[in-house]
């Protein structure tokens, strides 16, 4: 379980521009649709623009804070 | 992360031209999103391997680590990542799939395979 705020600021503390949506997709807090707009997807491959956002998710991932997401990525126009 | 793992999945990736981590095989899928990406490759006429790592959590979070890329299904293409249905779809519509699968099988042209439904 995670607060939208912590998730948020697992996202902004790799991604500083990002903008962030959550959505909690089960109730419970642990599946989430997320959707991150931010400049450094820029010239980036889609897989390349979702690892970023993994990687800022990894340890939440990994103590199951969190349990899936459904991520979008949208390059801000900068 | 031990080495000997690593080095078991670097003989994996690059083992078939296109290998699938998921959960279940390739003919009894245990899960929606494995089942999705074997009709996905099925559709696409391709051979490819998929490699059940449901009950080996070591393997699965040497794979994450590896990757950047915390679920299953996992796709490698010549021995290079490549997400799951979520990218490769978007990849297919715009021709890049296909490019890099022309590739990584030396431009052979293959006919799609019927697909035969084993439930």
């Amino acid at each position: 379980m995670i607060e939208d705020n912590a998730l948020t600021g697992l996202i902004v503390g790799t991604l500083p521009d990002a903008q962030v949506s959550i959505h909690d997709r089960t109730g419970t807090r642990d599946h989430f649709n997320v959707t991150v707009r931010s400049r450094a997807f820029e010239g980036k491959t889609l897989i390349e623009q979702h690892q970023l956002v993994y990687r800022a998710l990894r340890a939440a991932l990994t103590d199951g804070r969190v349990h899936a997401v459904e991520l979008t990525t949208i390059v801000a126009e900068s | 992360m031990s080495e000997g793992l690593k080095e078991e999945i670097a003989r994996e990736i690059t083992s078939a031209r296109i290998v699938v981590y998921g959960k279940g095989t390739k003919t009894a899928p245990r899960c929606g999103f494995t089942l999705e990406t074997v009709q996905f490759f099925d559709r696409l006429g391709y051979p490819f391997e998929v490699i059940d790592v449901l009950e080996n959590l070591p393997k699965r979070e040497a794979l994450s680590e590896m990757t950047d890329w915390p679920t299953l299904p996992k796709v490698f293409i010549n021995g290079t990542f490549c997400g799951d249905t979520d990218i490769l779809e978007p990849m297919a519509a715009s021709g890049e799939l296909k490019t890099k699968l022309e590739e990584a099988f030396g431009g052979a042209v293959s006919s799609p395979k019927a697909t035969i439904n084993l439930r």
